[in-house]
C-alpha cells in the first residue's frame, strides 16, 4: 500500500482530539460506559465528533477544523457541556488527565470494534495498558514538504508540550515520580518515538514504501510517533500531550502549537538537523520526569538550561505571532502556569497530599472538567 | 438428624454451646461449597452458600427458631443493614434530578410486581389478607444477592449499576410498606389515618436513626480516613448499634441503614471505599445471612399445589419487573437490551423478603402461617435461581469481566479467584 497524497488544508488551521476518562460516581474507578455515552451523544448536534477508543471506559472527542484557539475552546466547551449532560444522565463522570490514577489495567475491556480487536490480538496486554489519555493537535500545512519541515522544527518543542500538559503522575495507585507517566506506556509500542529525518515528501514516501515492503506497517495509523504527518487531513499531528484537566488548557496548548507554526512559516527561524535528535530522547525524558522543573538541552548549542526558562523565552518570542493568530489569551494562560511552575500533574499531587485518597482526587478532577 | 444432634449433645459440651458449634461447621461447609461451586461451574459463591443452607434446612437442621427472634433475627438484620447501608450509599439523589426516568422505572417495576403477584395469588384463590402482604414481599429484589453476584463476576457497567439501584429502591418501598403492614395486621381499620400512622412511625423512626448514623459517620470522616481499617470497624459498630436501636423504637433496622447510607452520600460526596475495606468480617456476616435464609426457608411445607402457585408467582413477578423497567425505559439513557437484562438481574429474593415474612408471622401468627407457606418456598427458590439468573443477565449484558464458565478453564489459574 503506497502513501496517500498529502491533501490540501488551510495553513495554520487547527483540529484537536481529546481522549477522556469515564468514571463511576461511587468509587470513581473507570466505568465501561463508552457505548452508552456514544448513544446519548449521537442525539445532540455538535461540531466535530465523538468516537470510541481502545477500551470501553474511554471516549475520544474532536473538534472540526478551527482557525483559532478561541474557536477550539468554543467547540470543546460545547462538546464538554453535552458530555457532562449525558454523563449526569448515566450517573457517571467525565474526567481529563493522562492516566486514571488507580485503575487496574487487567480489569479493562477492549471496545468491540474490529480494529481494536486486531490491535488487542497483536499487542496483548499492552493494548489494555494503553488505557491512557492524550490530546492530539493537528495543525494545517500548506504543502507536504512544509509539513515535514514543520514536523522536525516542532520536535525541538516536544519537551515544552510534555511539561505544560503533564497530568499523569499516578499509575496503578502509585506516584510514579513522573509528571507524565503516560508516555512511558506509549514507548512500549514498537513504532513509537520520533519520526525518521526526512525533509521532503519524496524521501518520506520512499521510507514509507520500504516499511510497507517489510510488512511491519500497512498504513500511517501503525506509526505511534510523537509527531506524525497526517496526509489525509493535510496536517501534522502532535501526540505527546497528556489530556489536560480542563478544555481551557487543551485549547491553550493548541494555541501554542499554532503560534509556533505561525513563527516557523513566517520567519523560517532555523533549519532542523538530524543532530537535533541527539538530545531528543534525553529532553523528552526530562520533561516527562520533572515537568516544568526539567533541564532542557538546546539541540543547536548543547546549552543546558531550565526548561521553564526556555518555555518563557519561547512564549515571549511568539507574542507577535500569537497576536496574529488570535492566541494571545492562550499563551497568557500558559505563561502564568510556567511562571508559577504549576501544571495539572502538580495540581493532582496537591489534591492527593490534602486528601490522601486518589478517588477523591478524581472526583475533584471531574468537577474541574465540568468547569466548577 | 435429630438423633445425631442428641448423641452429639450428650458426647460433647462445648463452652459456647452446641448451636455455636453447629453453626460454625455449617458455615465452614458453606464457605467450602461456595468456593468449589464457583471453581467448577462458574456460578457465584452465593449459590453454594444458599444450597448448603437449603440442604441443611431440608435435612431438618433447626439451628434457628421460626419466626426469627433473638440473636438470629439480630444477625440477619445486621447483615441486611450492612448491605443496605452500602447500597444506599450508591444512590446519589441528584441522579433522579438529571434522569427522572430511572425513578419512574423503579416505581413502575415495583408497582407492577405488587400488582402481578396480587393478581396471581387471588387467581389461585388466596385470601386478600394473605395476598396483599405476599405481594409486598414480591416487590423486593435483593441487593444483597446482586452485590455478591457482581463481586463474584467482577461486573461493572450500566446494567449492573441500574439493577443495584432499582433493587435498593424496591427494598426501600417494600420495607416501608411491609413494616407498616405488619403493624396493621389483625387490627381493624376505621379511617385513613389508621393506615398512614404506622407508615409514618416506621419511616419517621427509621429516618431519625438513619440520620443519626449518617451524622455520626460524617463527623468521624472529618478526622478519620475512609481507607482506614478503624473507620470500617467504626462503621460496622455504628450500624450494629443502629440496628438494635431502630428495631427497639419501632422502626425498621434495615430501612434505617438504607436511609443512613443515602443520607451520608448526600452529606459526604467523597468516594466510598468501605466495601473493599470491610473485608472478611462483613463477608462472613453476609454468608451467614444467606445460609440462615435458606435454612429457614427450606423448612417450609412443600406440596404440589404450593409448588404450582410458587412457580406462577415467580414467573409473574419476573415478567412484571422486566415490563416495569421497560415501560419507563424510553428517555432513561438505556437501550432496550439493557432494560431487559436489568429486569432479569433483579430476579433474586432473599434476606429482606424473609425478614418481612418473619415480621408478618410475628404480627399475626394465623395469617403469618399462610403467608409463610407460600413465601418461604418462593424465597428459597429465588435465592438460588435468582442468583443464577442475575449472573446470566450480567454476562449477557456484557458487563461481567469473567467468562461464564468454570474458573481456571479460561485463565489457566485454578487457585482462588
Amino acid at each position: 500500500m503506497s502513501l496517500e497524497p498529502f491533501h490540501h488544508s488551510a495553513a495554520l488551521s487547527l483540529g484537536v482530539e481529546l481522549e477522556l476518562q469515564l468514571v463511576n460516581t461511587n468509587d470513581y474507578d473507570l466505568a465501561p460506559y463508552a457505548e452508552d455515552m456514544l448513544r446519548l451523544m449521537a442525539k445532540t448536534p455538535l461540531p466535530g465528533s465523538v468516537v470510541p477508543e481502545m477500551t470501553s471506559s474511554m471516549i475520544e472527542i474532536s473538534t472540526g477544523v478551527c482557525h483559532s484557539s478561541s474557536e477550539v475552546l468554543g467547540q470543546l466547551s460545547q462538546i464538554r457541556d453535552a458530555l457532562v449532560k449525558s454523563a449526569d444522565k448515566l450517573n457517571i463522570a467525565v474526567v481529563g488527565g493522562g492516566t486514571h490514577p488507580f485503575q487496574m489495567w487487567h480489569e479493562r475491556r477492549i471496545y468491540d470494534k474490529p480494529r481494536f480487536r486486531e490491535l488487542s490480538e497483536l499487542y496483548g496486554y499492552l493494548s489494555k495498558q494503553f488505557t491512557i489519555f492524550g490530546q492530539h493537535v493537528h495543525v494545517g500545512c500548506p504543502d507536504a514538504d512544509t509539513a515535514l519541515l514543520m514536523l522536525h522544527r516542532m520536535s525541538r518543542y516536544i519537551p515544552h508540550f510534555i511539561a505544560l500538559s503533564a497530568s499523569s503522575p499516578y499509575v496503578q495507585g502509585q506516584d510514579t515520580a513522573f509528571d507524565s507517566a503516560r508516555l512511558n506506556s506509549v514507548f512500549a509500542f514498537p513504532l513509537s518515538g520520533r519520526a525518521p529525518f526526512a525533509l521532503t515528501w519524496d524521501e518520506f514516501s520512499a521510507y514509507f514504501d520500504k516499511m510497507t515492503r517489510t510488512g511491519v506497517v500497512k498504513s500511517m495509523k501503525d506509526f505511534y510517533w510523537d509527531i506524525r504527518p497526517k496526509p489525509e487531513y493535510g496536517t501534522i499531528e502532535i501526540r505527546v500531550f497528556d489530556t489536560p484537566l480542563t478544555v481551557e488548557r487543551a485549547a491553550a496548548l493548541a494555541g501554542y502549537v499554532q503560534s509556533l507554526a505561525a513563527w516557523f512559516l513566517r520567519e523560517q527561524p532555523f533549519m532542523p538537523a538530524e543532530d537535533d535528535y541527539l538530545v531528543y530522547t534525553y529532553n523528552r525524558f526530562q520533561a516527562c520526569r520533572f515537568g516544568l522543573e526539567a533541564v532542557y538541552v538546546d539541540p543547536a548549542t548543547g546549552e543546558h538550561m531550565a526548561l521553564r526558562d526556555h518555555i518563557l523565552a519561547t512564549l515571549q518570542r511568539l507574542e507577535p505571532h500569537a497576536e496574529a493568530v488570535n492566541a494571545g489569551a492562550a499563551l497568557h494562560l500558559l505563561r502564568a502556569s510556567a511562571e508559577q511552575g504549576s501544571n495539572d500533574a502538580r495540581w493532582l499531587r496537591e489534591q492527593q497530599s490534602q486528601e490522601r485518597l486518589l478517588a477523591e482526587v478524581i472526583r475533584r478532577a471531574a468537577l474541574k472538567f465540568r468547569d466548577r | 438428624m435429630n438423633e445425631i444432634m442428641a448423641i452429639w449433645a450428650e458426647w460433647i459440651r462445648p463452652s459456647a454451646g452446641l448451636p455455636t458449634v453447629q453453626w460454625s461447621i455449617l458455615l465452614a461447609i458453606a464457605a467450602a461449597c461456595g468456593h468449589l461451586l464457583q471453581r467448577y461451574t462458574g456460578l457465584p459463591k452465593v449459590v453454594g452458600y444458599s444450597a448448603v443452607g437449603a440442604l441443611a434446612g431440608l435435612a431438618g437442621f433447626s439451628g434457628t427458631a421460626w419466626p426469627l427472634q433473638g440473636i438470629s433475627l439480630f444477625l440477619l438484620e445486621l447483615g441486611i443493614s450492612v448491605v443496605l447501608f452500602e447500597a444506599g450509599g450508591r444512590i446519589p439523589l441528584r441522579w433522579f434530578r438529571y434522569n427522572p426516568m430511572v425513578l419512574m422505572q423503579s416505581l413502575a417495576e415495583s408497582a407492577l410486581a405488587f400488582a402481578a403477584a396480587y393478581w396471581v395469588l387471588r387467581w389461585f384463590e388466596v385470601p386478600a389478607a394473605v395476598a396483599e402482604p405476599l405481594a409486598l414481599v414480591a416487590m423486593v429484589a435483593s441487593p444483597a444477592v446482586l452485590t455478591r453476584v457482581v463481586m463474584d463476576t467482577h461486573a461493572s457497567g450500566p446494567v449492573t449499576e441500574r439493577a443495584i439501584v432499582l433493587s435498593t429502591l424496591s427494598t426501600l418501598y417494600a420495607l416501608t410498606l411491609g413494616s407498616a403492614k405488619a403493624g396493621l395486621m389483625d387490627r381493624p381499620l376505621h379511617q385513613l389515618s389508621d393506615t398512614v400512622y404506622p407508615v409514618a412511625v416506621v419511616l419517621g423512626i427509621s429516618v431519625v436513626v438513619g440520620a443519626v448514623l449518617a451524622l455520626a459517620l460524617r463527623s468521624a470522616l472529618r478526622v478519620m480516613s475512609p481507607t482506614s481499617e478503624n473507620t470500617s470497624m467504626l462503621l460496622l459498630a455504628l450500624i450494629a448499634a443502629g440496628t438494635a436501636l431502630a428495631a427497639h423504637f419501632g422502626g425498621s433496622a434495615p430501612l434505617a441503614a438504607l436511609l443512613g447510607g443515602m443520607l451520608l452520600k448526600q452529606l459526604n460526596p467523597r468516594p466510598w471505599t468501605w466495601p473493599r475495606q470491610l473485608g472478611t468480617a462483613a463477608s462472613i456476616l453476609i454468608m451467614l445471612m444467606f445460609v440462615l435464609v435458606s435454612t429457614v426457608a427450606a423448612q417450609a411445607d412443600w406440596s404440589k399445589s404450593v409448588a404450582g402457585l410458587v412457580a406462577t408467582l415467580v414467573l409473574a413477578r419476573a415478567l412484571a419487573k422486566i415490563v416495569g423497567v421497560a415501560l419507563a425505559n424510553p428517555g432513561s439513557g438505556a437501550s432496550w437490551r439493557q432494560a431487559l437484562w436489568t429486569g432479569c438481574a433483579m430476579a433474586p429474593m432473599s434476606s429482606i423478603a424473609l425478614l418481612l415474612v418473619s415480621q408478618f408471622v410475628l404480627a399475626s401468627p394465623s395469617l403469618g402461617r399462610m403467608i409463610a407457606r407460600i413465601a418461604l418456598p418462593t424465597i428459597l427458590l429465588m435465592e438460588v435461581l435468582g442468583a443464577v439468573v442475575a449472573t446470566y443477565a450480567l454476562y449477557r449484558a456484557g458487563e461481567s469481566s469473567k467468562p461464564l464458565e468454570p474458573l481456571g478453564s479460561a485463565t489457566g489459574d485454578r487457585r482462588e479467584s
